[in-house]
């Protein structure tokens, strides 16, 4: 019972997870939505996951509530990685406006003596002359 | 259109590591009286200052973001400038800045937003048939997937309008640029043409170029940025 309770906690802080999500990852949300059902519903039917099992060939019900765990943590990683894509584009748009705002003040008047400013836009560097 | 001014025209250049062929290949543009714009994608060699010397603008990103941010980069700049006419050239010294005309001619003559470089219509010297057989399915592969009726698919030699220019916002940094190009001019039903244009392969450019393991990545790339908004 104590394990049936904590498998539940866990999967519905899961299912509100997939909710949150839903919203930057309509397809990752709905497959967390439905791997968590699953998951819940074999938590209090071990009976019929167990049959399922038998079924699909698995013989017991509980390595079926793990390989649901599997896949519900595989989808999760998958969802890491697409958040990881959606901070990588937030980078490039700040790399992007940094690097064409040096450009612009790099293309102001040029020093008298002729020399090509470029733009120090790499951490560590000073203006750059050539 | 009405056909640009050469000083209308923006010519952008993403570079990477191109150090050594940078130069020739600004030199090169600049014979046509275009602006050239040489985005720097953080290379850590003397790509920007070889390019700056070469007499092109240079914006240097921060950290190395990839082909199509870079890309993106000297689009948005380019915009940003008055651009008309906004023509893509690789830095690895593969094209040939007189193709430039023919793709601007094209534009004119055909009322199009895109002009598309193929080496296909045209000629691609030295191209390898194990590359050449990954070009096809690349070609094969963007029909299915945008219903563009195009005979190369991953060439960077293009022009387009400003009008097109705006149509175009690029959130794949890597390589699958060139495949979501293709998809947005189709999603914004602008008009497309293909010219003919000569590819030149060089040891240099090569070692450079994508293998098939890239080609695996580039449908990766494409498949998760359609899981997410």
């Amino acid at each position: 019972m104590i394990a049936q309770l904590l498998l539940t906690l866990m999967l519905f802080t899961i299912l509100l997870y997939a909710t949150m999500t839903y919203r930057q990852a309509p397809i990752i949300g709905l497959l967390t939505v439905i791997a968590a059902s699953w998951g819940l519903y074999f938590v209090w039917f071990p009976s019929h996951a167990t049959r399922l099992a038998e079924l699909v060939g698995i013989n017991r019900g509980v390595d079926l509530i793990l390989y649901t765990w599997v896949v519900i943590s595989l989808i999760m990683l998958l969802n890491l990685h697409l958040k990881m894509r959606a901070q990588l584009e937030l980078i490039t748009l700040l790399a992007r406006k940094i690097a064409i705002a040096d450009a612009l003040r790099a293309s102001e008047p040029r020093p008298k003596d002729g020399t090509v400013p470029l733009t120090p836009s790499r951490p560590g560097d000073e203006r750059v002359w050539t | 259109m009405e056909r640009p001014a050469s000083t209308d025209v923006w010519v952008i250049v993403a570079a990477y590591r191109e150090a050594k062929v940078i130069a020739n290949v600004v030199a090169d543009v600049k014979r046509t009286g275009h602006h050239v714009v040489v985005v720097d994608d953080g290379s850590p060699d003397q790509t920007a200052e070889r390019a700056a010397q070469a007499g092109a603008v240079v914006i240097r990103h921060p950290i190395n973001l990839g082909q199509g941010a870079a890309l993106q980069t000297g689009l948005d700049y380019a915009l940003a400038q008055g651009a008309n006419v906004l023509v893509t050239f690789d830095a690895d010294g593969q094209h040939r800045a007189a193709d430039i005309a023919g793709l601007i001619d094209a534009l004119v003559r055909d009322g199009a937003d895109f002009a598309l470089g193929s080496r296909f219509l045209g000629s691609a010297v030295n191209l390898p048939a194990q590359r050449r057989l990954l070009l096809k399915a690349a070609v094969w592969f963007t029909r299915l997937t945008t219903g563009l009726s195009i005979t190369d698919s991953h060439n960077g030699l293009r022009a387009m309008t400003r009008h097109g220019a705006s149509h175009i916002h690029l959130r794949q940094n890597r390589m699958a640029h060139a495949s979501e190009i293709l998809h947005q001019i189709a999603v914004s039903g602008l008009k497309y043409v293909e010219t003919p244009v000569t590819i030149h392969y060089s040891a240099y450019s090569l070692a450079k170029g994508q293998t098939l393991f890239d080609a695996l990545l580039i449908i990766l790339d494409l498949f998760a940025r359609r899981l997410h908004r």
